[in-house]
């Protein structure tokens, strides 16, 4: 863990045009963000088969050196142990305060991301089939969505999410963007001057749905609604993602880009 | 009715689940939250959010996962307030909604059988009451003077662990080494409960109804909670003028109507 930082580390994920999903093209941006700003340069590879690859099944995954991690908490304690931390000048109770902000955030809008994705039914149709299974052929691509599909709509039953209404997720993540905004305030980041782990999640997944084209655009409308949220997006973006990959490109840009609609 | 508890009936409306008691609560103008700025109202989500994701599942475990805690304490306790045959096959089916919900939340891999699931659980729970006990402080409640909701879900999560004997018990003796922590379930308990802390310490034949006892009226009155302390945020004279009429003269029908009880 006293090794530096190698130049070749890789961020895997799926395929980025036309695989991957609402849900984890948010995580996989947060993590890319939280690397931005711990300023650790990163590749990002993109691979059909990224979710099995994964150690713990779930994109993305890191690869740095001999080691392979997973997922933004525990890349956060791997970065850690290598000697770059966002949160060290916060003290214990804005530690605290941190961790159950991106609680709130995995809780609600990853959650929410979720349950649009794979529970309701225009949507599983007509994106979430076509996506999620394209780089396979039928009838491989139909197995593996509804594989997924089962699995998750077993873990919405086991937290209570299964009964409820596309408005009452809205409402749920109207209420978790309420928080956060007024979390934010007027200060740059959440915690004032420097950007932590909390803002790269919220970044992640704000930037991924109001950039992401769905059937309707209920979702985003719910985040443009708090200006100030907005504006964090854009300063992160500007800030950390702009003339670092090729790709990179304002949110209008994006938008028009990345269609999720085939 | 429905096999949820906690269950809040009201008049002629029944609503389980604590984050729906309390927006029915609130619509009826029982508010706890007040006097929190915007900024506090959004951190109370946001640690309500942490305890039901860091602390819950270690508390499904110990009541209802954990052999020698389910089979001494749990399944009697409960099994001997529902009718029967109701109490054979009730307590089972919470403990596998319990299972189920642990093992698809926690339990994907890197984690593959149940005691690595077990430990991580319990270290989460554990970190979870230090950060509850670092952002309590010395303060007498998580905002200030006044209880919030925050508090009321708080204590809801803590005082099982704090107040029941289990066989096995590290979470409990976590919990005693944060002594802001236990101050403030027992200050809390003094205060809305009304029921003597030295029941606990009364007779040893006793202890395990007394400890029942004590942990029906716990596990079921988390609404009623609330309630209480808007009595208190009602009769106290922050509260804004204007709901204190209407509450006059909703409060002699409202209070006696909505109580708790065991479903079903």
């Amino acid at each position: 863990a006293a090794e530096p930082w190698p130049e070749n580390a890789a961020l895997y994920q799926q395929l980025k045009d036309e695989q991957i999903l609402l849900s984890d093209n948010a995580s996989s941006l947060a993590v890319q963000a939280f690397l931005q700003m711990c300023n650790l340069p990163i590749r990002v590879v993109c691979r059909a088969n990224a979710e099995y690859m994964s150690p713990s099944g779930k994109v993305p995954f890191i690869h740095v050196g001999n080691q392979v991690v997973s997922e933004l908490g525990p890349i956060v304690q791997f970065v850690k142990a290598k000697g770059h931390s966002l949160s060290d000048g916060l003290d214990e109770v804005q530690k605290a305060e941190m961790k159950a902000y991106m609680e709130l955030v995995n809780n609600m809008l990853l959650t929410a991301e979720l349950y649009l994705q794979w529970c309701d039914d225009v949507t599983v149709e007509e994106i979430t089939y076509p996506r999620y299974g394209s780089p396979y052929p039928w009838p491989l691509n139909r197995i593996l969505s509804y594989q997924k599909q089962w699995e998750v709509k077993r873990k919405m039953k086991a937290i209570g999410w299964a009964g409820k209404t596309l408005e009452q997720v809205l409402e749920d993540v109207d209420q978790c963007c309420q928080a956060l905004s007024q979390r934010l305030g007027t200060q740059p980041y959440f915690f004032n001057k420097q950007p932590t782990e909390l803002d790269a999640l919220v970044f992640g997944h704000l930037f991924t749905i109001l950039t992401t084209q769905l059937i309707t655009d209920e979702l985003s409308e719910k985040v443009k609604n708090y200006s100030n949220l907005t504006a964090f997006c854009r300063r992160i973006e500007q800030q950390y993602f702009e003339g670092h990959d090729k790709d990179s490109s304002t949110i209008a840009a994006r938008s028009a880009k990345r269609s999720l609609l085939r | 009715p429905l096999g949820d508890i906690p269950v809040l009936i009201s008049e002629d409306k029944v609503i389980s689940q604590p984050a729906k008691i309390l927006n029915f609560l609130r619509k009826q103008k029982y508010n706890a939250d007040y006097e929190l700025s915007a900024k506090q109202g959004a951190d109370t989500l946001a640690y309500i959010a942490l305890l039901e994701e860091k602390l819950l599942p270690a508390l499904l475990h110990t009541f209802w996962i954990e052999a020698e805690n389910y089979c001494s304490v749990t399944k009697p306790w409960f099994a001997s307030r529902i009718a029967f045959p109701l109490s054979l096959y009730l307590p089972g089916k919470m403990s596998r909604e319990a299972l189920n919900r642990i093992l698809l939340t926690k339990g994907g891999p890197p984690l593959y059988s149940l005691t690595e699931v077990e430990a991580q659980i319990y270290r989460d729970a554990k970190e979870c009451l230090n950060l509850l006990s670092k952002r309590l402080g010395t303060s007498q409640f998580f905002f200030g003077d006044t209880p919030t909701t925050l508090d009321a879900f708080v204590f809801g999560f803590l005082a099982p662990i704090y107040k029941v004997c289990f066989p096995r018990v590290q979470l409990q003796e976590h919990l005693k080494q944060l002594p802001n922590l236990c101050r403030f379930c027992d200050d809390i308990l003094t205060c809305y409960f009304r029921l003597s802390v030295s029941g606990h310490s009364s007779a040893g034949q006793n202890t395990a109804d007394a400890n029942l006892q004590k942990l029906t009226q716990l596990v079921n009155k988390e609404s009623n909670l609330i309630e209480k302390m808007d009595d208190n945020l009602r009769k106290s004279p922050q509260h804004p003028p204007r709901k204190l009429t209407t509450l006059k003269l909703a409060a002699g029908g409202e209070e006696s109507s909505p109580f708790n009880r065991l479903s079903p």
